[in-house]
């Protein structure tokens, strides 16, 4: 089930964000969105979870059109971990990453049943974070607050996580383990979708690259040696 | 979290203690076996007519205005993500108290059922304006604080020109100004009682989106929790909660803004335990400050708001030094 984008525009204010994106993301593996500021990539990911209406355009989670659904039932598909989240450091990371398997059914309805916290525990395993379960998120590091933000994406089991920009501002370690971590988990299954300026990080480890520039993809395909001077050829990159 | 059950029961125990010295002490002193008679029914007039026309009443109005502030105080503080929020302090109040200063100045005359709905009324329009600031992206805390104390200052300044152009009473605008519940009686008490009702009636639903609002609108929207929806519906029954509270007692200052901050800090975040314990919390609080400001220098009174500043601001400033928000 892959997520086919076809000719999405996206006009503000009488100002073009994003003009005729289509691209493939593929129903699993680390597929990163490479651009600079202002390029779109978070409008993007904001259109796709339906948080922002398309201009025009639509988009297919496999044969469904996802572009004529509600926020509520994207949200069946996508999990969003977006750019400068805050972080409630009143909770732990058991607590926040238990908030991921949430169900709107009212006032007492909601309850972490014995197959959520089973949920919860593999998430924390997943991304490393076990033994930081009972942890303030304040008391953690950036790139451990990174991982339990990335738990959080997977407990609700969905087929597509996003992260936007989750990883800028970490030093190159941090990016590199987080990277790592990233495409172990896209490798089981899962569709990762993340927003990035690091290039180098980009071609090491992502199975697709869509570069969008002034709102308009300019490449699309596996990690390729060249884009750097693709990227440096484009004149809205400099 | 497994203490709630006994924060809750602590609580309850406070508020018997409470509730025993409310009916039992004052200027008039009355005997213990005098006490357990006319609670029995079988007390001489003068003593069931302190405890069932002045003392009780009272009583209740003391719970009834804690429990209001306290939940509207912790509904406010967890929907807008603001340590800050308090239905005084971000004007919710504000509407109420104009309406309450008209009335006092003669200006708005109606009985105490249509006082206390238009005062409901005003404050969900201060509500409304709350809301829509919120929910406006790139609104940071301390922008929607300024935003409220602005509104505050405003009805403030409102309700006192209100006051000084009617020349009411000093000691009237006093305890309408810091609050009190001098001469509450049954008749100022059952008015209010439908708008508590409703105001917890509007808050119940949401209260399980409430505690998946502290990870940001657009990851709560994701997990399907409709922030803007579930914010507005916390606001308004914040500004219903905070309109009633000040129908029945003026400006009780401090106990909307103190009460969650110590709830989180007994029983954590999850907001329908919380919202438990600010219900008790609250009545608690107001109620002991209410024994203070009628017992302390009998038999003379002060404003109740005096006394819960005057306890809430140093527990306020340790409680400051512990809490953690984003």
């Amino acid at each position: 089930m892959e997520l086919t984008l076809t000719g999405i525009s996206y006009v503000r204010r009488e100002k073009a964000i994003l003009s005729d994106v289509s691209a493939v993301v593929p129903s699993s593996g680390l597929t990163c969105l490479l651009g600079t500021n202002g390029a779109g990539k978070t409008t993007l990911l904001r259109i796709l979870s339906g948080e922002l209406k398309s201009t025009s355009g639509k988009y297919y989670i496999g044969d469904i059109d996802a572009s004529a659904l509600s926020q509520r039932e994207l949200a069946k598909y996508f999990a969003i971990i977006p750019q400068n989240a805050p972080i409630p450091p009143y909770l732990t990371v058991r607590e926040m990453v238990g908030l991921g398997r949430f169900q709107p059914r009212g006032f007492s309805k909601w309850h972490l049943s014995s197959q959520d916290r089973t949920n919860i525990d593999a998430c924390l395993v997943r991304c490393q974070i076990d033994k930081l379960g009972d942890r303030r998120l304040d008391e953690l590091s950036g790139g451990e607050q990174k991982r339990a933000w990335l738990a959080l994406g997977l407990a609700p089991d969905k087929k597509f996580i996003m992260l936007d920009e989750t990883l800028e501002g970490m030093d190159i370690f941090v990016k590199r383990t987080f990277f790592q971590l990233l495409k172990d988990i896209a490798s089981q299954d899962k569709s990762i979708l993340l927003t990035s300026h690091d290039l180098d990080m980009v071609n090491e480890f992502a199975d697709k690259i869509i570069v969008l520039i002034g709102g308009k993809v300019i490449f699309e395909g596996p990690p390729d040696s060249n884009l750097q001077r693709l990227l440096s050829d484009t004149p809205e990159s400099t | 979290m497994k203490r709630v059950p006994w924060v809750a029961v602590a609580l309850c125990l406070l508020l018997v203690i409470g509730v025993f010295i409310g009916i039992a002490m004052g200027p008039v002193k009355l005997e213990f076996h005098r006490l357990v008679e006319t609670i029995l029914g079988h007390g001489d007039t003068a003593a069931k007519m302190l405890i069932w026309d002045l003392r009780l009443p009272r009583v209740a109005a003391a719970l009834l205005v804690g429990a209001c502030l306290g939940i509207a105080g912790y509904l406010l503080q967890t929907s807008t993500r603001n340590p800050l929020g308090d239905p005084l302090l971000f004007g919710l109040g504000g509407g109420a108290a104009v309406i309450q200063a008209l009335a006092m100045a003669g200006i708005v005359g109606m009985g105490t059922w249509g006082l206390y709905a238009l005062s409901v009324m005003a404050s969900l329009v201060g509500a409304a304006i709350i809301t829509f600031f919120a929910s406006r992206q790139g609104v940071s805390p301390a922008r929607l604080a300024l935003i409220g104390v602005s509104l505050s200052a405003l009805t403030a300044a409102i309700a006192t020109g209100a006051l000084a152009g009617a020349r009411v009473f000093g000691v009237q605008s006093l305890n309408f100004v810091g609050g009190s519940l001098a001469n509450r009686g049954w008749q100022d008490i059952f008015p209010a009682l439908p708008f508590l009702g409703l105001g917890l009636l509007v808050a119940i639903p949401i209260l399980g989106n409430l505690n998946v609002l502290a990870l940001g609108d657009q990851v709560a929207g994701n997990l399907g929790a409709e922030p803007g929806r579930t914010r507005a519906v916390a606001v308004a029954s914040s500004g219903i909660l905070g309109g009633t509270a000040v129908a029945v007692a003026g400006l009780v200052g401090f106990v909307g803004l103190l009460v969650p901050h110590v709830t989180r800090l007994l029983v954590g975040h999850d907001v329908r335990s919380a919202f438990i314990i600010s219900i008790l919390l609250g009545a608690s609080v107001v109620l002991f400050a209410d024994q203070v400001a009628r017992l302390a220098f009998m038999p003379s009174e002060v404003p109740i708001g005096m006394i819960t500043a005057l306890l809430g601001a140093p527990l306020m400033i340790f409680v400051a030094r512990r809490i953690q928000w984003n």
